[in-house]
């Protein structure tokens, strides 16, 4: 039966306005919301961590979206596999915190007990007739992509990840996650919805007034841009197709694939990848732009490759550097809030204190993240007004915005049939 | 030695109880032979329940997954699966 919200959901998806913001109520309707967590977050790949998470067999690592609480876990054979974190026995979450080290997977209200693999192992009390092996914890699919783990809380999740897989591997490999370590995790609550939250990700129209610690780093020219009549800027840029043209002599020689591929509103799991240059010293998102980590990612020798960024569609970015990489994940939590998770990987036996710090290696995005957020919660606070009015994008700058909710609106209208 | 059994002392240093256990019984069927129920549920080394730490001396233990290389190190055992090798105390 359709209810009332759906037919309003579906009307205000019908008459979305192609290049502008989205209406209002996408932004605050808790309905909205909870029909997000369905059909967005309940049936696509959700980016939610790296295997270095959970690097060593009984690793389990939490992960919380809306009310499902997930458990990804490196079993016994140092496969990842990950389970709904709730007891097959009268429901109890099994692990509260969000990293830890076990043998086995124990209830503590009646001492269920499960394996690595989720086969239920010991439950007392019971009957004869009482089949364990049908009360297994519940599995979630669940996709290592060179090393950055993907989930899906869908029976059946879409197909085309293998198609992401293969195309983005070659792209990360040579920075190695799996032979990485988080060397940091910061956690900020964005007080806004999450699609503002992806919003702001997908341009760097903000990026010159807002980010000085960024823009030591970045061209903003990587994100899209407006021809300019105005000199300096004409220089700057000529200055930027210099330095790309050099630098992909570098990366061609170093067998880094470093070309744009786009594939952010075509298609249910949509992403985008470039290897972009970095500016002055040119090695790393970093306050110097410096590597941050002497130890170099990989089998990679030379510091100054710039930076391979990917994005994926619902909710993650990624900077690889040559010496680091930088992993970010949003999460809702509200209409209203939504979790930024930030995780700062360097080479497993980089040594802190020694090959880097941890304050040097994360500088440039807690900064970042922090002038992101307050920008988030300052378009939070003006698109509740009721003199809100979806805005145009800029079709220079804002594409990918554009692309985040093009994908959005046509991701929801498939799901809600 | 009671009936030719090895026995060694277990001392619980909370509760302040005492009582002798022998070489082949697990110090948690020890505590239950000798009237002390200890917290416990599969028996067989793999809940956890029964894990304690384990304030001096020595037990051959056989664990089933139920603890982790880390808590071993840090001084626990699981009683269900271990039987002392020396006498105990045992926090609990
Ligand atoms: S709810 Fe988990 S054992 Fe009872
Ligand atoms: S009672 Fe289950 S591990 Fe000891
Ligand atoms: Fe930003």
């Amino acid at each position: 039966m359709e209810t009332k919200s759906d037919i309003k959901l579906r009307t205000l998806l019908d008459r979305r306005t192609p290049g502008h913001s989205l209406e209002q109520e996408f932004y605050t309707s808790d309905s909205v919301f909870q029909a997000d967590l369905e059909f967005i977050f309940g049936r696509h790949w959700i980016y939610v961590g790296v295997e270095p998470d959970v690097s060593e067999p009984g690793d389990v690592m939490t992960i919380e979206i809306g009310t499902a609480s997930i458990l990804i876990i490196r079993d016994d054979n140092a496969q990842v596999r990950a389970f709904h974190n709730v007891c097959r026995h009268r429901g109890a979450r099994l692990v509260d915190d969000a990293k830890t080290s076990v043998g086995n997977l124990v209830c503590r209200y009646h001492a269920w007990t499960y394996n690595l693999e989720g086969t239920l192992l010991f439950a007392d009390h019971m009957t004869g007739d009482f089949d364990k092996s049908c009360r297994g914890l519940k599995p979630v699919h669940i996709r290592s992509v060179a090393g950055l783990l993907f989930i899906c809380l869908s029976d059946t999740p879409p197909v085309d990840i293998d198609e992401m897989s293969e195309v983005i591997t070659p792209y990360i490999l040579p920075h190695d996650v799996v032979g990485c370590k988080v060397a940091h995790t910061s956690e900020i609550v964005e007080d806004g919805n999450w699609k503002l939250t992806m919003e702001n990700n997908r341009e760097c129209y903000h990026c010159t007034a807002n980010h000085p610690e960024l823009m030591n780093a970045l061209f903003a020219f990587g994100f899209g841009y407006a021809p300019s009549e105005d000199n300096a800027e004409a220089a700057d840029e000529a200055r930027y197709r210099e330095q790309v043209a050099v630098a992909k002599t570098t990366w061609n020689k170093a067998h880094l694939p470093s070309a744009e591929i786009e594939h952010l509103d075509d298609r249910p799991t949509g992403y985008r990848c470039e290897r972009l240059i970095i500016d002055r010293h040119g090695e790393s998102q970093t306050m110097d732009t410096h590597v941050a980590s002497q130890k170099l990612l990989g089998t990679l020798t030379t510091p100054k490759l710039g930076g391979l960024s990917f994005w994926t569609q619902p909710n993650s970015w990624h900077h690889f550097m040559s010496d680091h990489i930088v992993t970010i994940s949003a999460i809702p939590v509200g209409p209203e809030k939504t979790l930024v998770r930030t995780k700062w990987l360097v080479h497993k036996d980089a040594v802190e204190g020694v090959d880097y710090t941890v304050e040097n290696l994360s500088a440039v995005w807690k900064a970042t993240n922090h002038q992101d957020g307050d920008l988030v919660a300052m378009v939070q606070r003006g698109v509740r007004s009721p003199a809100y009015a979806p805005g145009p994008y800029s079709p220079f700058t804002e594409g990918l915005v554009e692309k985040f909710c093009s994908w959005y609106v046509a991701r929801m209208s498939a799901e809600l049939g | 030695m009671a009936n030719g059994r090895q026995m060694y002392n277990v001392k619980l240093s909370r509760s302040g109880r005492e009582f002798s256990c022998a070489a082949d019984t697990t110090v948690l069927e020890g505590a239950k032979l000798a009237g002390f129920r200890l917290p416990s549920s599969c028996c067989q080394g793999m809940c956890s329940t029964c894990k304690s730490k384990l304030i001096s001396g020595t037990v051959d233990m056989k664990a089933n997954g139920g603890i982790v290389q880390r808590e071993i190190d840090k001084g626990f055992i699981l009683l269900c699966c271990s039987k002392p090798t020396s006498d105990l105390v045992i926090e609990k």
